[in-house]
């Protein structure tokens, strides 16, 4: 994964585990499964001739689009787990991640309001965590999601000790 | 905020005895009359419709019904006042060791603490009925969302200005320990800075982006009406006319004689008409700060300015009113208003930079970068991103604090002191990455300002990403409260000696903020 543009110069990316993809997956899965049979309701109903409105052609349009959106998502999903990283640097700790909107964030340690780790079901099956950060500003969403569980865990102390030696007021 | 925590709510016992008081027997009612006038409506309502349709104004069949309204009414009257007797009896606070508590409840218990030392900032609200009774409301603010921590209603207004007095002498370290504890502050002297003319608050209103917004509309409704040869059109206009003459209402009512003034506490806003409010932001407990012209103000040279400050809360919340530090105002007015907030602007020639914040505008034939007056501005191969901004879309980072500016007709220039930055994030797009520019993102706590640098040429906006976290780190570490009296101290010489008179204040000041920022 090569560094892109606005990434600060020097900084080595440590990515997240690749069995994050299966998590993502599964929740694509759902999301647009359940979309995608809502919406060929209508062509099933105009097809069995229970319905005379929408025509046939516009109950095929909305799904097709809608799968092929889904499929195009689908595709994307690898490349997009492995456009996240993260680094850990002497007094922040930097989070990056997309591709083609690219988002990279820096939190300093003694900001951290609190940290979080979070587990869902999928999660908790890989052996897998979300590190949620904290600051006192709500636009901060600091999410690291699809950490090893050991590795969420040693994060979390690590950001803790360091935030309790950096700690500043508001 | 530390992980200590600033507001517990628990039913802990009560931890420290004596000085326990209770707010105004008055209150209930005061706080409590639409409670009141609800029962007053409900009963007049019948009466007064009997009125309009032209019967006597007393029910025929009120003598069958008269024990049973008498006695409907009684009751209701009595659970009502009942319900206010019980609510003030067990409402009490109490300010020792470092702590505000409140007990409230009757059948649900609160008891609520917060560390004066946390404070944000702390209002006297005074509504029009509080007012006739010389009544006032406390609020006190820590860093959380929105709702206020600490709410004492109502007090007479001498008690709540000492209490706030109190509160905050020991927010800032004055007085500490339980050998003061019954000591009362003497009320912070206090020097006026600033005030706004109502003549300037009433066109500022009249030429606001509300007013264009309600011309164009009304000009659209003309038009259909004319299309449509349909006068009853403008029956349907009557409620959004008096919503209209509601909004602009509670404008005027809100910025009337609004006065800012500093004291040691901190900066002193005071403005309203009906409803009086008075707030005090204790220094260097601004976030953020935005200066904004709507296009139509510029030809007075009028700006308005808004900030952020923890436990004000977002926009849309109950304190998102009380974040605005000057109505409208001249660009001298706004000069002031800076050099009390950012005292240090850590520049050589603040007055040349802020203008060209607020006013400034590239040359577009040469993109040097920086532009001549210090900003750097979008590259010009970005044009096209911003065809009309992009020689004012820009940046410039004091000593002290990272200005921004943007909008060339919606000028606006946002201020992040270094030391209140939270965190930063850069954002680009895919058009953004075929023209290499890149948004930077400052996060602040929730309020009206949202600081955003737009379309910076890459190099400069990771430049600034790199260096902005360092320049934090290093102002978190300097910043003291007792720099910011010193340095406004030359608008305000009353005040300076004030301070000087209480030598003891400056160490524990200084501790304070050690505390609080290091």
């Amino acid at each position: 994964m090569p560094t892109a543009a606005i990434d600060p110069p020097g900084v080595q990316w440590l990515r997240v585990s690749p069995k994050y993809v299966t998590v993502r997956l599964v929740e694509w899965a759902i999301g647009n499964l359940v979309l995608l049979v809502i919406l060929s309701l209508p062509l099933l109903f105009v097809l069995l001739g229970w319905w005379r409105w929408p025509p046939l052609w516009l109950a095929i349009t909305v799904p097709a689009v809608m799968l092929g959106l889904a499929l195009w998502r689908l595709v994307l999903i690898p490349r997009q787990v492995r456009a996240i990283g993260y680094a850990e640097r002497d007094d922040d700790l930097l989070i990056r991640r997309g591709i083609f909107f690219q988002r990279t964030m820096v939190v300093p340690y003694g900001r951290m309001q609190y940290v979080d780790v979070a587990v869902g079901p999928v999660e908790r099956s890989l052996g897998l965590c979300t590190l949620k950060l904290h600051t006192a500003s709500a636009g901060t969403h600091a999410h690291l999601p699809g950490l090893p569980a050991e590795e969420g865990a040693r994060l979390r102390e690590q950001l803790s000790a360091r935030g309790e030696a950096r700690l500043a007021g508001l | 905020m530390s992980p200590g925590g600033s507001v517990a709510v628990g039913l802990r016992d009560e931890t420290v005895d004596g000085d326990w008081r209770r707010v105004h027997p008055a209150s209930p009612f005061v706080r409590g009359w639409v409670a009141l006038a609800a029962v007053g409506y409900f009963f007049g309502r019948d009466a007064f419709e009997r009125v309009l349709q032209g019967r006597e104004f007393v029910d025929p069949t009120l003598n069958s019904r008269a024990p049973w309204l008498l006695a409907g009414g009684a009751v209701l009257l009595l659970l009502t006042v009942g319900g206010f007797i019980l609510s003030w009896y067990f409402t009490r606070f109490q300010v020792a060791e470092g702590y505000v508590r409140v007990n409230t409840g009757f059948l649900f218990k609160q008891q609520r603490q917060a560390r004066l030392d946390r404070v944000q900032a702390i209002d006297i609200v005074q509504p029009l009925l509080a007012r006739i009774f010389g009544l006032a409301e406390l609020k006190f603010e820590v860093a959380d969302a929105g709702e206020s921590a600490v709410r004492l209603a109502y007090l007479p207004v001498d008690q709540a200005k000492q209490l706030r007095a109190t509160i905050l002498a020991r927010a800032a370290g004055v007085v500490s320990g339980p050998e003061a504890a019954g000591e009362e502050m003497p009320e912070a002297p206090e020097h006026v800075v600033l005030s706004v003319p109502p003549g300037r608050l009433i066109g500022s209103l009249l030429l606001s982006e509300q007013t264009v917004g309600i011309l164009l509309g009304a000009a659209a409704v003309v038009g259909v009406s004319v299309l449509m040869d349909n006068q009853a059109i403008f029956l349907a206009l009557i409620p959004a006319v008096l919503g209209i003459g509601a909004a602009y209402w509670s404008s005027f009512n809100k910025g009337y004689n609004f006065t800012a003034a500093i004291s040691p506490d901190g900066i002193r806003l005071r403005y309203g008409l009906l409803d009086t409010q008075a707030q005090t932001l204790p220094p260097g407990r601004i976030q953020a700060l935005m200066v904004a012209q709507p296009p139509i103000w510029r030809i007075f040279g009028w700006y308005r300015m808004h900030v952020n400050v923890a436990g004000y809360g977002a926009a849309g919340t109950e304190g998102a009113g009380r974040t605005m530090l000057l109505p409208v105002g001249l660009k001298a007015d706004v000069m002031r208003m800076m050099s009390l907030v950012l005292p240090d602007p850590g520049v050589d020639d603040p007055g040349k930079v802020f203008t060209a914040g607020l006013t400034g505008l590239a040359r577009g034939a040469r993109s040097a970068v920086p532009s001549e007056d210090g900003f750097v501005v979008t590259p010009r191969r970005a044009r096209l991103l911003a065809p009309l901004g992009w020689r004012r879309n820009g940046f410039f980072a004091t000593r002290t604090a990272l200005l921004i500016r943007s909008g060339r007709w919606w000028r606006t220039l946002v201020v992040v002191p270094h030391q209140r930055t939270q965190s930063m994030a850069l954002h680009q797009g895919p058009l953004a990455r075929r023209f290499r520019v890149a948004d930077l993102v400052l996060h602040t706590t929730a309020g009206p300002v949202s600081p955003r640098v737009f379309q910076a040429g890459v190099e400069q906006a990771v430049a600034l990403f790199d260096h902005q976290a360092a320049r934090a780190r290093e102002a978190r570490k300097r910043q003291t409260s007792e720099q910011w009296l010193a340095q406004v101290a030359p608008q305000a010489p009353e005040v300076a000696a004030a301070v000087k008179s209480q030598p003891q204040s400056s160490p524990s000041l200084q501790q304070q903020e050690d505390r609080q920022d290091g």
